[in-house]
């Protein structure tokens, strides 16, 4: 077991984490008060960065991406966690392994420009009537000999006014259950399919959050990706590395780095003659979250080796999913109270991060159903999980 | 012409510098580590020269312990073609880096050698000064701009009051400054192309430089802390501390 960076995955992390804080930080906080990433700023960083290679890390070489194995991607992904949402998806690409599943002319149609940077797509599985409970959607879509007719509504879809098509999940078969769910490609601008007003949310300020509404869209029977009834399996088996990537890893990144600004402030901050950081109670605080970021690391990278073994890791990632988030919650939340006022003041950014923090526990399945996971598993009989001699 | 770059692995700028408690030097254990940011201009310039075909070759050297191999790998992913690592866990000063840098030189016969002014770590300025006399080669330190035509180098230099260009017969002996160039960033292609770009490796031995150091470090202390300022309410009162307390006038 070696717990050490080779030298090239050393360069690519100090690499990115450089060009994060040259090339992405200093427009934080332009986007926070303006609330919009600049057209003229995304498309420079999108330019700066795939012509290092950076863009779309996580797909595989032969269709244009970086080919990164799963623990590479993982070190890559936290050190996105180093800035924002929305400045990630512009500079890094936000490609879903989900369209590998296509044939060769989706690939070519769908999945090379996006991996180019050229189009924009995201994931629309969730509806206001099915978040965590992902095959009870409504949405529908039936065969009219060669075509599919597509109704319904998603909601809090990401990015949804950039993107520029949309990989949605829907029922074909009412008999079937969870067997019955496809999923379908859908290209903006198809008659019948309408875009919401932008949702603000508490955090994540530059990315777009919408409604899709679909009324009796036409879909050709190119658009369907992967088999009939396959959407629920085809989900599960491509969205586990990315919610290790995009919750764990961004997440431990986060909370690293607002650590950082924590330590610092702990060694400036003076009161009562002495730096703030001699007082035993502000060090459990820091030493806590030292721990607990550098537990849920080690658990992100383990299962990251153990998915590059050939492993699912299905409930490894939720452990992870869980262990993250909540560690960046709690040192998030000690981060504010050791900056005292300040932390609540918008002049620093750290009531910025508190309030990005929150989503982590929530989005691509909150705390309590990847807890339901695991203990499902347990229950069934899963030592590995837990016991080294069982693995 | 063939380029040498010489890459010496320090501790990483951001790094908060500490003192080892038993005041021998500065704590380099688990610490992170990168190239001297000079150096980087250095491979930095050296790239530049091979895409611009000034140069035909960049090699890339390093003199330490094992864990240089991630220095030279670095210069190897901004584009430098191959590298050359004098292994020695030996503390190595200015003198025996320029002596074992010029056996490099007697090997490889390069057309120019470029390193970094100085390194962030000791800031001695010496080792390209060294190199150079040994040689018995011109030198152009503190580059701020370089040109090469008809078999001459044209360094700009930056000098107290102005900018001063030398016209350097070849070979010769380069150093660095700030604002010579930008370094780029490694690209991931180039990264993973790095892992199988060969490294020599030579022993001080291999190169016949006794490399026993000359100087004896008797205390390394942490610089004493600054007082906190105070704010005067007007030039009257400043003028009675400077007396009083200064004692200056």
């Amino acid at each position: 077991m070696e717990f050490q960076l080779s030298d090239e995955q050393s360069l690519l992390v100090s690499t990115l984490r450089r060009f994060i804080g040259i090339e992405l930080h200093p427009l934080e906080d332009i986007v926070e008060q303006t609330g919009e990433l600049a057209v003229e700023d995304a498309e420079r960083i999108l330019k700066n960065s795939r012509d290092l290679g950076f863009y779309a890390m996580n797909i595989p070489e032969q269709h244009g991406g970086g080919g990164l194995s799963t623990l590479d991607w993982m070190l890559v992904e936290e050190q996105f966690g180093y800035t924002t949402d929305i400045l990630i998806r512009r500079a890094f690409g936000n490609v879903y392994e989900i369209l590998l599943a296509g044939t060769p002319e989706q690939q070519e149609r769908w999945l090379l420009p996006s991996v180019k940077g050229r189009r924009t797509f995201s994931i629309a599985f969730t509806e206001p009537e099915a978040g965590s409970d992902a095959a009870s959607i409504r949405t529908t879509a039936r065969r009219e000999g060669d075509t599919w007719i597509l109704s319904g509504q998603k909601c809090f879809i990401s990015d949804a006014h950039f993107s520029d098509f949309f990989v949605v999940t829907a029922v074909t078969d009412q008999e079937a259950a969870h067997r019955g769910i496809s999923t379908f490609i859908v290209d903006k601008g198809l008659e019948g399919f309408t875009i919401g007003p932008d949702q603000p949310m508490m955090g994540l300020r530059g990315t777009t959050h919408a409604d899709l509404f679909f009324d009796d869209v036409k879909l050709g029977p190119e658009t369907l990706l992967g088999p009939e009834g396959d959407g629920l399996k085809l989900a599960l088996e491509t969205l586990g590395r990315v919610r290790l990537a995009q919750i764990g890893a961004r997440a431990i990144g986060k909370a690293t780095r607002i650590l950082d600004l924590t330590i610092e402030h702990a060694r400036q901050r003076k009161q009562f003659g002495s730096p703030i950081g001699e007082f035993q109670m502000i060090q459990k605080m820091l030493a806590d979250s030292a721990m607990e970021i550098k537990a849920a690391r080690l658990a992100l990278y383990a299962t990251a080796c153990s998915i590059d073994r050939g492993n699912e890791a299905r409930e490894e990632i939720s452990m992870v999913k869980v262990q993250a988030s909540e560690t960046l919650g709690r040192v998030v939340d000690r981060a504010v109270q050791i900056f005292g006022g300040s932390g609540y003041a918008k002049g620093l950014p750290i009531e910025r991060y508190y309030r990005d923090a929150r989503i982590y526990r929530i989005f691509d399945g909150t705390s309590e159903i990847h807890r339901t996971v695991i203990a499902k598993a347990l229950l069934k009989g899963a030592p590995q999980l837990y016991d080294l001699v069982a693995q | 012409m063939k380029v040498l770059v010489a890459v010496k692995r320090v501790i990483d700028f951001n790094v908060k510098i500490r003192v080892k408690s038993d005041s021998s030097g500065v704590e380099t254990g688990n610490v992170k580590m990168s190239m001297n940011p000079f150096d980087e201009i250095a491979v930095e310039e050296g790239v530049r020269m091979r895409e611009a075909g000034t140069a035909s070759e960049l090699i890339a050297v390093s003199l330490g312990p094992q864990a240089c191999q991630e220095t030279i790998r670095t210069g190897l992913a901004m584009g430098a073609d191959r590298g050359i690592l004098v292994e020695t866990d030996a503390d190595l000063e200015p003198l025996a880096v320029a002596k074992l840098l010029k056996a490099v030189v007697d090997k490889e016969n390069p057309d120019l050698i470029i390193l970094g002014k100085q390194a962030i770590d000791d800031d001695c300025n010496q080792t390209g000064q060294m190199l150079a006399a040994l040689l018995g080669w011109p030198q152009g330190t503190f580059a701020s701009n370089l040109a090469f035509a008809d078999g001459k180098a044209d360094v700009t230099r930056e000098i107290d009051g102005g900018l001063e260009t030398l016209s350097l017969s070849m070979p010769a002996v380069i150093t660095t400054d700030l604002r010579l160039n930008e370094p780029r960033y490694a690209s991931l292609p180039n990264i993973m192309k790095a892992k199988k770009k060969p490294i020599d490796v030579f022993s001080t031995d291999d190169l016949g430089v006794d490399v026993t150091p000359r100087l004896e470090i008797l205390k390394v202390e942490e610089p004493q802390g600054r007082e906190r300022g105070v704010i005067l309410a007007d030039a009257a009162e400043l003028v009675e501390k400077l007396r009083t307390e200064a004692k200056v006038i």
